[in-house]
This record gives structure tokens, sequence and C-alpha cells, in this order.
């Protein structure tokens, strides 16, 4: 069930329906009912694993709660990450590894290989569920004693399959203080539905047609433009695509009650890398640096321990996303150009620059993030290296993005530039009401209009 | 602000917006003349505006109907009839429903509407004719909110179902393309759509068919084989060879069913008039393929020639067409073909019709 899809629209409504007529007490069981049922139409076989990680974190935090002993209260904090990490290894890196063995051993590719197939959003909720465990660990959560709210932090439809990958603090904060929406906040939640709707079928799914037929028939496309062209279209695509279904997100926890912290803030207009990860996938970028490049060390260590905590964290955010050696090319990559951006002086790349200098940095930051953007798209390291080879080769002809698209991306940029200076889609919903009309009415003919509607294109990011 | 008026506001101006543009006549007037919609738009736009001056007949049918209004007209003073149409290439029986609907809203206007079939036993085709989606696409204009339940039913999958009746509501869905190419280029496509306005009709009406033939490609029916002349793109004998030596589709009584539902609806809108409805077999090609579909005794037109008011031009009238030298590929008569057959035609049926009282 696509958030794109009547289908979804159809459970979104009983659910909302249900949420509001139903005496409190029952609200958590239609959700987490849900919930299960959002899940269990993908696949209704990975529900067992969903249900075993929850019980499995629920019980290892309290566990830990009741123990006083740092090394008995470590064991239960290790069992619970080996939990998490083991189901998602097996799932995810499984077949990866097992390539690997096989290449050193000199066997067939697929000599150790399963058939396993991903379930849906474990990359997302693992990562949720390890973040309770720390935090439990670090007394700076307490440990939830109902299985009901620990069941529903972990499988709250909304943010299921592709985040915003939420903390227990923040989400239990809204939970047991919950108070009904207010107006402001339920327009707020339409508004962001329906912006997250436009940005996916609109763009996302238009830009997919670009950046497929691109990156699926590389050699029928030779020279600078098309690839440029192929790789700035998927570049949009995944934008697009990821911050529309977060958008999505966000607005139907506004519709419940619930505020999802943002995970996008025009990451396009970022002026340096460092900028550009304060404003794409944020919440994964707050948890790597929580989770990972803290414990690490951070930056606590000198200058070279820095360096190696920060590719760490990258190689391992690149690992996230999928089991590959592009994905950890690409993390490495942005490593990289973080070490370097850092190396030059942190305040270069940190602070806004001067607005005449500031177009050129976002067009060649946007630049080096389409240059990664290759080894993520890419099906090979092969097709990946050609890809940029292309990119730079100053020959060719034919932009790939046709112009019509070009139009809608010209003013979804001015769009993009408006926001980021009067943030202005916060305030439409406390402004006047010709205004919200007639950006709803926009977004309603955008979708109409620009749409693909032949058929539900599943989100990237739900494959990770 | 209050969350249930603003929202309703919401939608009640979106749909406002849509039914102005869409569901009158405001975007179609812009709709480009190459595409589907706008190229139906055009061929009954052309016919409503024909001035029609003494007894009227319609011809309707696809892109082989080729009658030439021309020729025919040129034997007015002796038949006493004046001949026009609406045939419009890819168009199906469905698409013809709506056509006839709104070009001829009182079932009064014309003496005789004439319809061209395939076949006279609703042969079977491959593929469902029933789910041609590219239907939606020429009649979407036509369709009102009140046809959507008729119409989106008449498709037998359900996800053809669903695309028509959210097509009928929101028609912005169908016109994407079409949108989409007109911000493109916004200027050249309004004065596009203008000039098809002012000239089409002579495009229409004065056309006369190429001259091409398939005299010279080569049937061997036992080795199943199509061989082109030299020289002449052997693509041109892929038509061929998918009409004539591919085996018939299944017998499915699937076409018969969707024949029967939309001629039925077609004389259901004659019924109790004083047009007449006369059944055409289309000459089959060139080349005849020996193995021809099952006759079929309760085919859709074999039934309604029971009915008062509905003629069957004898199925084999135009045999005598069915010759390489008059057809330009597997389906379509060339130009002499088509003057053949149009006046043919109108001989036949002025007969029918007899003198106009």
């Amino acid at each position: 069930m696509l958030f794109n899809t009547p289908q979804f629209f159809l459970f979104l409504a009983v659910v909302l329906g249900l949420f509001y007529i139903s005496p409190k007490p029952l609200c958590k069981w239609i959700l987490l009912i849900a919930s299960y049922f959002f899940y269990m139409s993908w696949n209704w076989r990975f529900a067992p694993l969903l249900l075993s990680l929850t019980a499995i974190d629920y019980a290892a935090a309290i566990w830990m709660e009741r123990v006083e002993a740092p090394r008995r209260r470590k064991l239960f904090l290790v069992a619970g990450l080996a939990a998490n990490l083991g189901f998602l290894g097996f799932f995810k890196y499984y077949n990866f590894l097992a390539g690997m063995l096989a290449e050193v051993m000199r066997r067939d590719p697929h000599a150790f290989a399963l058939a396993i197939v991903l379930p849906l959003g474990i990359s997302f909720h693992t990562f949720q569920s390890m973040s309770y465990l720390v935090d439990v660990y670090r007394r700076e959560q307490k440990a939830i004693r109902n299985p009901i709210d620990y069941a529903l932090f972990i499988a709250f439809f909304p943010q299921l399959v592709a985040g915003p990958i939420v903390r227990a603090r923040e989400f239990f904060a809204n939970y047991y203080h919950w108070v009904p929406p207010v107006s402001e906040e339920k327009l707020r939640g339409v508004l962001w539905i329906l912006l997250g709707l436009a940005k996916k079928m609109a763009l996302a799914d238009q830009f997919a047609q670009v950046a497929d037929s691109y990156f699926q028939h590389l050699a029928s496309h030779p020279g600078a433009p098309a690839a440029l062209s192929g790789v700035a279209a998927f570049a949009m695509q995944i934008f697009f695509d990821f911050s529309g279904y977060t958008d999505m997100a966000i607005g139907m926890a506004l519709l419940l009650g619930f505020h999802f912290p943002a995970n996008f803030r025009r990451p396009y207009l970022a002026f340096s890398i460092t900028d550009f990860w304060h404003r794409w996938h944020i919440s994964l970028s707050r948890w790597l640096r929580d989770y990972l490049y803290i414990p690490l060390g951070g930056n606590r260590h000198g200058s070279l321990m820095t360096y190696r905590n920060l590719m760490l964290t990258m190689l391992l955010g690149g690992l996230w996303h999928g089991a590959s050696w592009n994905f950890v090319i690409w993390g490495g990559y942005h490593g990289a150009l973080l070490g370097l951006e850092r190396g030059f002086g942190r305040k270069h790349f940190q602070d806004s620059p001067h607005w005449l200098i500031y177009p050129f940095r976002v067009v060649i930051t946007f630049l080096l993030v389409c240059v990664g953007w290759v080894f993520f798209r890419a099906a090979t390291l092969h097709d990946s290296m050609y890809v940029i080879q292309q990119m730079f080769s100053f020959h060719g002809k034919g932009i790939l993005i046709p112009a019509w698209l070009g139009c809608v991306l010209a003013v979804s940029l001015v769009v993009a530039l408006l926001e980021e200076k009067f943030e202005w889609m916060e305030r439409l919903a406390r402004g006047p009401a010709w205004a919200y009309v007639a950006t709803v009415v926009t977004l309603l003919f955008t979708v109409e209009m620009l749409g693909v509607t032949e058929k539900a294109v599943p989100f990237v990011y739900f494959q990770f | 602000m209050r969350v249930a008026p603003v929202l309703l506001a919401s939608v009640l101006a979106f749909a406002a917006i849509e039914g102005a543009v869409f569901h009158t006549g405001v975007y179609p007037w812009v709709l480009s003349p190459d595409a589907s919609t706008g190229y139906l738009e055009t061929i009954l736009r052309n016919e409503r505006e024909r001035p029609k001056n003494g007894p009227q007949v319609l011809g309707i049918g696809d892109s082989r109907m080729l009658l030439l209004p021309r020729l025919s007209n040129e034997h007015t003073a002796e038949t006493g009839y004046t001949f026009g149409t609406i045939a419009t290439a890819g168009s199906s029986t469905r698409s013809w429903y709506y056509m006839l609907r709104d070009t001829d809203p009182t079932a009064r206007l014309y003496r005789a509407i004439v319809l061209a079939v395939e076949s006279y036993d609703d042969a079977d085709k491959w593929g469902n004719e029933a789910d041609n989606d590219a239907d939606l696409s020429y009649v979407i204009a036509r369709l009102r909110l009140s046809d959507l339940w008729e119409y989106s039913r008449s498709y037998d999958a359900p996800k053809q179902q669903w695309k028509a009746a959210r097509g009928i509501v929101f028609k912005g869905l169908v016109y994407k393309r079409d949108f989409e190419d007109f911000l493109l280029h916004p200027i050249s496509r309004i004065r596009y759509a203008n000039l098809s306005r002012r000239d089409s009709f002579s495009w229409n009406y004065g056309y006369s068919g190429p001259p091409d033939t398939v005299s010279d490609f080569q049937v061997d029916w036992e080795a199943k084989t199509v061989t082109a002349p030299p020289g002449v793109d052997p693509g041109r004998a892929d038509g061929l060879r998918t009409r004539l030596v591919l085996p018939l589709p299944p017998e499915t009584g699937a076409q018969s069913r969707y024949m029967k539902l939309w001629l039925g609806k077609i004389y259901e809108h004659y019924r109790g008039s004083p047009t007449r409805l006369i059944f055409l077999r289309l000459p089959r090609g060139g080349f005849v393929r020996p193995d021809q579909p099952r006759y079929n005794p309760r085919s859709s037109v074999r039934d309604l020639a029971a009915e008062p008011n509905v003629t069957l031009i004898n199925e084999h009238f135009f045999d005598s067409l069915e010759r390489p030298e008059l057809f330009r590929d597997e389906l379509h008569l060339n130009g002499p073909g088509m003057d053949r057959f149009s006046i043919m035609l109108t001989n036949e049926v002025s007969r029918i019709l007899g003198p106009p009282r």
C-alpha cells in the first residue's frame, strides 16, 4: 500500500475517522492495529519479525533499567543491539558478504547466496530501536513499560517504512502528553500531505523516467549533456521522492497529533557539503552523529582521529543505504569531501557566504553531490566510472530532461528560494484563508496535470 | 481558520476550476489537432458546422471508412443526398456511439447513418477491444459525468474501469500529455489550433488518398510468407504478414459482446427516428486470407438487421475492390481504391434509401 495510491488514502481516511470517534483508551489500539495492517499489506510474513524485534528491545530496555551493575546493563544493551544488527545484517547484508566470500574463495558469485526478501523498512525501524536502547542505557530515556506503547513507537505507520527516524523521547513526549491537533495543525497536515504527493507524483516520478532511461541505457546516451542531465534527473528524483514521502509522513503524523522533526531543508540550496548534510536526511545525519560519530570520539581526540571518525561514519552511512560497494564509495566520497572541507577550515563551510558568492557555491556543491549520486544510482562500479567520465567529457549533445519539466523545475527552484527566505509553508495555515485555498488548489492541479498516474511508482527509499 | 470550511472551499475551488477548464469547451479549444482528442473534436466540429442543405447521409467508422464525401457529393444532383463523414482513424465502436450522440442529439438530422464494420461475424481480435484504453483519449471531451457508470463499466478489466471513471471525473488526467505539450509551446499551439479550425474541413473533404499499392508483394499461403519487392521497405511486409499469415485469434465471443453492446446503444439512440442505420462490411484487403472467421448467424449486425430501419449492405458487395492494386497497405485502400469505394457506396446507399421525399 503505497502512500501515493487511492487505497492508502482510503486507509488513512478510515484510520483518522476511527481515531477521532473512538474513546481515548482505544486510540492507541487503533493506531497499532492500523500500523500492523499497513505493514502486513506489503508482506504479512514479516509481521513476526517486527513483533520479535519489538519484544526483544522492549524486554532488553526494561532489564537494562532494572539492573544497576554497569557490566550487566552493557550486556543487555549489547544483546539488544546484536538482535537488531543481526536481523538487519542477515536480511540486508548476507548476500553481499556471501558474494565477497565466494569471490575470495574463487567460487561462483552466487555459491553461498540465499533468496532473501528485504523486510520493508527494516533499516529505519532497527535504527529507531537501537537509538531507544542506547538512550535507555545512557539513562536519557526511561524504559517504556507498556508494550503497546512501545510497539506503536516502532510500528507507527506514517514513518515505519522510510522514516524520519524519530527518537523515543520525541515520540513519547507527544504520545504521553497527547493533545488533539488544533485547526492550524490539521491544515498544515493536509498541506504537507498534498505537497508530498505533488513532489512525488509530479516531480520525482517524472524525473525518474528520465533517470531510468539514462541509467538503463547508458550506451545509447553518450556525451556530457546526456550524462549531466541524466544524473541531474536522478538527483531531482531522489530528492523529490524522499522528501515527498517525508512531507506526507509529517503531514499524517500532524493529523494524528504527532510532531515529527523535519527531515529535509532544501538540500540543493546548500553552499557546501557540510551544509548539505545539515539539510539532507536530517534524522539519519543526526542518528549517525549521536550514535556513531560522537561515541567514536567525534572531534575530541585530534585532527587525525576526527577525520577517521568522519570517514567511518560516512562509510557506514553509505552502507546503511544498501549492500553494495557503490553505496560504500558514495559514503566514502562524502566522508572525503567533509574531511576536505574540515581541513580547509570549518568556518568557511558552515557560515553562509556572501550573497554574490552564494550561487556559485550552490552550483559547485550541487555538482559535487551529483557526482556522488552516480555511485548511488548506477548498477555497477564500472557504470559509475563510465557516467562520471561522460559527465566531464565536454562533448556530445542532447539534454534528456524535456523542456516542460525543466520549466517546472525552474518554478520549483523559485518556490524553494522563497521558502528558504520566508518559510511560508509553515505560516500558510496561519495566514489568510484565500492563500491556503489557492495553494491547495495549485497542488491538486499539479498532481492532476503533471503527476505520473499510469501506475503508482514505489518510493526509492522503500528499498532501504 | 476553521478546518472544515477551508478544506471544503479548497475542494470546491478545485472542482470549479477543473470543471470550468476541462468539462466545458475551454481546454478542447486549444487541444492539439494531432492528438486523439483534438483530432476527433476537429472532425466533429467540422461536421457540426458543415452546411446541411437537403437530405443528409453520415458515414462513420475508422481509418478504413475511406468514404470521400467530395466524390460522393459530385453525384448529389443524381442521388439527391449530401454525404458527410465523421470517420476517425483509430476510433472504435464504443467511441462512435458518443460521437453520434453529440453530432445528432435529436436523432433526426440524417436520413441515414452508414457504419463501416470490419466483419459481419464479430470475429474476435488479438486483445480485448472492450479494454482498449485509447478510446478514453478519443472521446473524453464527449463524456459527461452522467456517463461515469455506464462508460467505465463497459471496460472488462477493473484497472481500465478505474482509469475510465477517474478520467471522466478528472478530465485533466486524460489531457495530461496534451497539456505538457501545450506548456512547451503555448503560442504555436494556439496558432495551430486556430489554423485547424479554419482549414481542417478542406484537409478532410479534399483528401484524395495516396497512390501506393501492394501489388508487387508476394504472399505464399502454403509457406506462410510475405515477400516485399526489391527496394521497398521490408517493414511494409510486416503489417501484411501480421494480418495474413499469423493464426486467427481464438473465438471467445468477447468481440460479439462488445459489438452488441455498442451497436445496440447506437440503435437505441435511433430507435423510432426516421434515420436508417446502414451497415457495410469493409473490403478486407488487397489479399484475402483463405481461412476466414467462422460464419456467425447471431452476430451483432445480423441480429440488428431484423430491426426496422436497419439495413445490411451485402457482405460481399465490395469484394471487387479486394485487389492488391487498390490497397496501399494491409488495411487501407489507396487513392483509386477510395474513389471506387466512394462511388459504389454512394450509389448503394442512394439505392437503399430511394429517391428523397
